[in-house]
């Protein structure tokens, strides 16, 4: 059984073992000893790393995943790219939420690192074939919004210029199905909805359901009709408040974060896959009978729809020797009676 | 002052609802009006501020904590503030902090937020800004003569930087600052693991913290 059948069964919540799918994005970069900013440049970097990673752990999935900062750069934010850290924004596309009219959806050939974005996921695609998943990615509409605008004047604007707001999340929406299409057209298995700022840690989940389940429908839908083999919600932070919306948003896979009880969360959404929910700090700061330990607890409670993964994205630097013990604790759990 | 204090003046009530609400403009009227009609002064102004912050933070369990709710009344209450006290912000009578998002990371929302949330509590926040050199928050904390030095942080590569302070803070003679640290990434570690003096879950627990070291302060 391939690393991509494994994955696909715990969508279908069938059993077939468990998918070993720590978040390794930067990491990757560190372990292949390459400066973060030539990983998040050059497709071929991040190609090369990716596949070392998934050979190095023996994990079930590569990420063709570079930073939240690839669609707002496209649109002509101006970004800061540190030899050694995540790219930082030092002007913002849009000022006013009123400002969305004059956007323009980019092509995601030309815009920005759009291109490299889709080389990454041809060349892992190309290497990995359907060994394991490759996962493509895209922002979600309210955390797209915030990287426009910058988060402080999205989270007012959402208040203050209600109707001026929608318009920058039906734009993000657009735009996120224009480069998860073209991801998924270049070979992605599926696209990551990556949506932080949508966490219950920063609005509501009044406003999730107001503002952004309806969006996230239409975003999951459209991917799944481009031929995606699964849609992927990724918000951190305590979920717990608004799982019971994401069956309806179309989600297939629900990512958990470690302070989200992993019993709850099974219960909240019973048909649903989940990721999740190894504290990534742990990652960087204890050792593998930590991690083993933490991996036993959530498989516990879930041995099918379940991707045993981190809560969120390993730090850079996390100790090799953990993520071999969560791949590990997934491999003896495939071979337990 | 007490959370209890705003008590026995019911006539606050209506102010610390709209703060609550995050209601800026309609804040703004109801203290300028009780203002006017001579019903409250400045300092009755001041409770009504800090007791909407404490009925926030009582309101911000784990699970309800949503930055922004926080943030809307954050906004009212630093309006009506501005309004109040025109030559400056809510009178500080309590010890200086200084706050700072690490170098290498500009989500600062977090920080923003505490800062907002210890001025109304009174303590005067000394804001070093955010990608903040680990050397420019010590300098601050000696030019300031601050008593805490608070660093949020979302993403886990500053985690190096956080443990550094310590040692910093020694070098420069400041070995009796508290350092406290917070934020998405921060607040996952143990204070032994950052090597600071407390980790808070969130901008509540941080000025409650800070509250019970400045009670026992001489």
């Amino acid at each position: 059984m391939t690393g991509l059948e494994r994955v696909l069964a715990a969508v279908r919540c069938a059993h077939a073992g468990i998918p070993a799918v720590p978040q390794i994005f930067g990491h990757a970069a560190r372990t292949g000893d390459m400066p973060l900013r030539r990983y998040l440049t050059d497709p071929a970097v991040l190609a090369q790393c990716q596949i070392a990673a998934m050979e190095r752990y023996a994990t079930d999935a590569v990420f063709a995943l570079f930073d939240a900062s690839v669609e707002t750069e496209a649109l002509g934010s101006r970004l800061r790219l540190p030899k050694d850290s995540y790219p930082i924004i030092e002007r913002y596309v849009l000022e006013r939420a009123s400002d969305a009219a004059r956007l323009q959806l980019p092509d995601p050939r030309r815009a920005g690192r759009m291109p490299v974005a889709l080389e990454a996921v041809r060349l892992l695609r190309c290497a990995v074939g359907d060994r394991a998943l490759v996962a493509g990615c895209v922002l979600g509409p309210m955390t797209l919004a915030c990287q426009l605008m910058g988060a402080e004047p999205a989270l007012f604007a959402a208040i203050d210029e209600t109707a001026a707001f929608e318009q920058v999340l039906d734009f993000s929406v657009e735009l996120a199905l224009c480069f998860g299409t073209a991801q998924l057209e270049a070979g992605a298995h599926l696209c990551i909805v990556f949506e932080p700022s949508a966490s219950p840690a920063m609005v509501p989940p009044a406003f999730f359901r107001g503002l952004l389940k309806a969006r996230l429908r239409r975003l999951c839908e459209g991917l799944k009709h481009q031929g995606a083999l699964a849609t992927w919600l990724h918000i951190a932070g305590p979920v717990e408040p608004i799982l019971p919306y994401y069956p309806d948003c179309g989600v297939d896979i629900a990512n958990i974060d470690y302070c989200v009880d992993p019993v709850r969360a099974r219960a909240a959404v019973p048909d649903l896959c989940l990721a999740g929910n190894i504290r990534p700090m742990a990652f960087l700061d204890s050792g593998p009978e930590v991690i083993t330990e933490a991996c036993t607890q959530v498989l516990s409670v879930a041995r099918r729809g379940i991707l045993l993964s981190s809560g969120c994205e390993i730090p850079l630097d996390s100790r090799p020797e953990c993520v071999h013990a969560l791949v590990r604790a997934a491999r003896n759990e495939a071979v337990r009676p | 002052m007490s959370s209890a204090s705003h008590a026995d003046c019911p006539g606050l009530e209506p102010l610390i609802t709209l703060l609550m609400d995050g209601d800026t403009e309609a804040a703004l009227r109801e203290a300028r009006q009780v203002r006017e009609a001579g019903a409250m002064g400045p300092l009755e102004v001041v409770r009504a501020l800090e007791a909407a912050m404490d009925r926030m933070s009582s309101k911000c369990t784990a699970e309800q904590f949503n930055l922004l709710e926080i943030m809307l009344a954050g906004r009212a209450v630093t309006a009506v503030a501005h309004d109040t006290f025109p030559e400056g912000a809510v009178p500080s009578i309590k010890g200086t902090v200084v706050i700072a998002t690490p170098q290498g990371d500009v989500h600062d929302l977090g920080k923003n937020l505490t800062r907002m949330v210890l001025a109304t509590k009174g303590f005067r926040v000394v804001d070093c800004g955010k990608d903040c050199p680990a050397a420019v928050m010590v300098q601050a904390v000696a030019r300031e003569d601050a008593f805490a030095l608070l660093v949020s942080g979302l993403i886990s590569p500053v985690v190096p930087l956080v443990r550094q302070l310590r040692g910093l803070l020694r070098e420069r003679g400041l070995a009796g600052v508290q350092l406290l640290a917070g934020g998405a990434a921060l607040k996952q570690c143990s204070a032994e693991a950052l090597n600071v003096d407390f980790v808070a879950g969130d901008a509540f627990e941080c000025a409650r913290y800070l509250d019970g070291l400045e009670a026992s302060r001489p």
